[in-house]
């Protein structure tokens, strides 16, 4: 009797316990996306003549002519080649896994994994105030950057950038020497990831290597064993597969360098650096507002926290020049004091109190708040399956995200020129009954980034893939709408944001219409 | 921080559940403590919990935060349990959550819970050094949520949103006079959380998915007191260990899979009333006294409960 009961309770919990674990014994994440290895449909060979972002052209850093792949030298190199094919590790083996799914998606992965980590604005001082992050103490704390939105646009937009034009270059001298990769060589050495019969010198492995980590350590400083450790990977799997020979890889290397300094030069004069402003700055917004007879926005952090970046407005675009970004601008909003705009914090206010299970999942997809990789990285994510799918080279690659991050970018710079023209409050602060199930972030309502960088990124991707547009204008409206459900945007801003995200990206879509890649 | 004080306030709640008169006519009792109810008995209760905290330890520093200022979770459970055998008690419980924040603009949530049940079963009673008897009780317990309650808002997220499974092992020493000694421990697995967003950043890297690992608990729990005429008075360490996960990061939100540890004193008075009989009151308090990603949570619980024989 006693032994049946205690089979009854040992059946009844090991039952139980089957229950709750049903579906869910494989309990393995998958970190990443899965790239398979990377054969692209066309080589693309005219990729050096497609028009620059920043170099004067494609032979504006030149690469000396290689050795032939009858000389000695090179002989040597294939030897090397075959003597590490013969001996790989476990580890090298995942490292040529990993880096075949393709240069320009694993480096778009990294970097918004870097994003990520560094999203995190400064905690407060004990008195209050806040500490600004140091690119000269990136590991303190604060640590530098915090890749808030705006950081983080203009970040991705230059990475991909000079990867684009990087690999132009490198595309131009591939076809001026015709060096095949070892593996089309010399039989006796394999190609462990796809090799084709774009030539390999120089290694556009190596120049996307050089001008990634050239970009992301000046970027996120504080990352830079990493970058290194990531960057000398990526060259070795190049050389381990068969892929390209020693000689092409120091080639490809130089050119990444070279490409690099030219974008980081430009990056250093955008304007970042006086982005952040001054108490004086600051002030004069507020009173500039309350001179038009407005609410000026106020932050709703405590202690209250400095905008954030109000003179992001005047850093460079990519497209558009100054008066340009000026001449976009929305009308302004609803005044703070209309019928309109009561109007408008009341519908917030009903929503955020009767929000259903399904607006809340829509305002959590979108949140892309702090600790994240930011709206512009969720739309690389989005890009990435789309790059991934449509199997394209590495120069086309660099291409979609250049032209998808320098809009989004554009976007960054007018959304913020707007936001610290017009400096309007949000509806928690005109009516602070309204708590908000997303953070609030700290700068002016009027017009929405989430709108904003959403309706630039999709007139982008829906050029580059016209067959999703349908699909992709769904998204931009839910995550437009998501900051609605989220209680921290009005309708109007959301309206006004997609309009001129969408007039934005239109600026990078005529760019793109006459670089001829489609020729 | 509210994530931990969420479990904690589940867990603190079985805690207090637990107690009673094992011999009285009222008994209510958690998974976690060493009483069992009498054959063909259900005990029947609500519990009213009230969990607020103004420091937390984001990772291992503690701070304040001007942006949540107090943020307090109160929770109406209803619990039962039923003495299938004298050896074998069944144990549900089922909370309705609500949190606030005093400062900031956060909004707070509220809705059902998870559902947990728990068997417990008897597997060893014998007199033990001629002054009381020890006993061995093993629970199998398992929780799953009762609503589609996101647990991606912390710390004012209602739960954790992972079912869960546990094996725990009690030993009670009941001396022959009043006072007693119980020890207990488990282990948790729980399954992989859903979130309703594509990637997150925990642990020092970066997840394409919406699909997170929540690693294991452990938990221990060491309780005494007395039990005299109508009084039960249990006062208890507890801890709890998180096998893995990531810290809170400077300035971040805390996350689902956090690392959230604590040690807690807990205390309780249950009292079984004479007049109706079957009835009895228990009044609770908690502190956590240190934690890692969980809030320095002060908890108070108010309960009653009857008792049915068939």
């Amino acid at each position: 009797m006693r032994f049946s009961t205690l089979r009854l309770a040992l059946t009844g919990t090991i039952a139980c316990g089957s229950i709750v674990l049903a579906s869910g014994c494989d309990n393995s994440i998958h970190p990443t996306e899965i790239l398979p290895p990377l054969e692209a449909t066309s080589l693309d060979a005219g990729a050096g003549n497609w028009r620059m972002i920043a170099l004067s052209g494609p032979s504006q850093f030149v690469v000396a002519p290689p050795a032939s792949v009858t000389s000695a030298p090179y002989v040597t190199e294939l030897s090397a080649i075959k003597a590490a094919q013969g001996q790989l590790s476990p580890a090298q083996r995942q490292a040529i896994a990993y880096w075949s799914g393709g240069g320009v998606l694993r480096w778009n992965q990294i970097m918004r994994a870097l994003v990520a980590r560094y999203n995190l604005p400064p905690a407060p001082a004990v008195n209050g105030t806040y500490p600004v992050p140091d690119a000269e103490n990136p590991f303190g704390d604060p640590a530098f950057p915090f890749a808030n939105p705006a950081y983080a646009a203009r970040a991705y937009s230059y990475v991909s950038a000079a990867q684009a034009d990087a690999l132009k270059s490198a595309w131009y001298w591939k076809f001026q020497y015709n060096r095949p990769s070892p593996a089309k060589v010399d039989n006796e050495v394999s190609a462990l990831m796809p090799v084709s019969d774009l030539p390999a010198y120089p290694s556009e492995d190596a120049v996307l290597s050089g001008v990634a980590a050239d970009m992301l350590k000046v970027l996120f400083p504080a990352a830079v064993e990493e970058i290194t450790l990531r960057a000398a990977e990526q060259r070795n799997a190049a050389l381990w597969s068969g892929k390209a020979a020693a000689s092409d890889i120091v080639a490809g290397l130089a050119l990444g360098k070279s490409v690099a300094a030219v974008f980081i030069a430009r990056a250093s004069t955008d304007g970042l650096r006086t982005a952040g402003g001054s108490p004086t700055l600051w002030q004069s917004l507020a009173d500039a507002a309350v001179a038009r007879g407005e609410i000026p926005w106020i932050s709703q952090e405590s202690p209250a926290r400095p905008p954030m970046l109000p003179n992001f407005g005047l850093v460079r675009g990519w497209m558009l020049t100054p008066a340009e970004f000026v001449a976009e601008r929305p009308l302004p909003p609803p005044s703070t004091g209309s019928a309109q705009m009561v109007a408008e914090v009341a519908e917030v206010r009903r929503v955020v109190d009767n929000l259903t299970r399904d607006q809340l999942a829509i305002a959590l997809k979108w949140n892309d708040g702090a600790g994240t990789y930011t709206p512009p990285g969720h739309w690389n994510d989005i890009a990435a399956e789309y790059v991934r799918d449509a199997r394209m080279s590495e120069v086309r690659t660099a291409r979609a995200f250049a032209l998808l991050n320098m809009a989004m970018h554009d976007a960054a710079v007018g959304c913020w020129e707007t936001k610290f023209f017009y400096f309007n409050p949000r509806p928690s602060q005109l009516d602070p009954r309204i708590k908000t199930p997303i953070g609030l972030p700290n700068f002016p309502s009027y017009s929405s980034g989430h709108s904003t960088f959403s309706a630039a990124a999709v007139t982008v991707l829906s050029y580059l893939f016209p067959s999703a547009t349908a699909t992709l204008a769904a998204m931009r409206d839910e995550a437009a709408i998501s900051r609605l459900y989220g209680g921290i945007h009005y309708r109007s801003d959301i309206e006004g944001g997609k309009s001129h995200g969408t007039a934005i990206g239109g600026y990078t879509v005529r760019f793109a219409q006459q670089d001829l890649a489609n020729e | 921080m509210r994530l931990s004080s969420k479990r904690a306030s589940l867990q603190a709640l079985g805690g207090f559940l637990a107690a009673a008169l094992a011999t009285s006519p009222v008994l209510a009792q958690a998974p976690d403590d060493g009483v069992l109810m009498s054959r063909k008995t259900l005990n029947v209760g609500a519990v009213y919990g009230h969990e607020s905290w103004s420091e937390y330890w984001e990772g291992t520093l503690k701070r304040t935060n001007d942006n949540i200022g107090t943020l307090t979770t109160q929770s109406v459970s209803l619990v039962g349990h039923y003495g299938v055998t004298d050896r074998l008690t069944l144990v549900g419980m089922l909370p309705y959550v609500w949190t606030r924040a005093s400062q900031g603009t956060l909004h707070g949530l509220r809705g059902v819970q998870d559902l947990s049940v728990a068997a417990k079963y008897q597997v060893l009673t014998t007199p033990f050094t001629g002054a009381g008897t020890l006993s061995a009780i093993i629970v199998g317990a398992a929780g799953v949520p009762a609503s589609d309650y996101t647990p991606d808002f912390l710390p004012l997220s209602i739960g954790l949103g992972s079912r869960r499974a546990s094996a725990r092992m009690t030993l009670r020493f009941q001396s022959h006079g009043d006072w007693f000694l119980d020890g207990t421990a488990a282990r948790t697995w729980r399954n992989q959380v859903k979130l309703d967003r594509v990637a997150y950043y925990t642990d020092g890297e970066l997840y394409l998915t919406d699909r997170v690992a929540m690693p294991a608990l452990f938990d221990w729990k060491v309780s005494t007191g007395f039990r005299k005429k109508r009084f039960y008075v249990p006062l208890s360490i507890v801890q709890q260990r998180t096998l893995g996960g990531g810290d809170i990061r400077r300035q971040d939100m805390p996350f689902v899979s956090n690392r959230m540890n604590y040690t807690r004193a807990e205390g309780m008075v249950m009292y079984g009333l004479s007049v109706p009989t079957d009835l009895a009151l228990q009044l609770g308090a908690s502190r956590t006294l240190s934690g890692r990603n969980v809030g320095e949570a002060t908890m108070i619980t108010f309960g009653a409960f009857h008792t049915f024989r068939f």
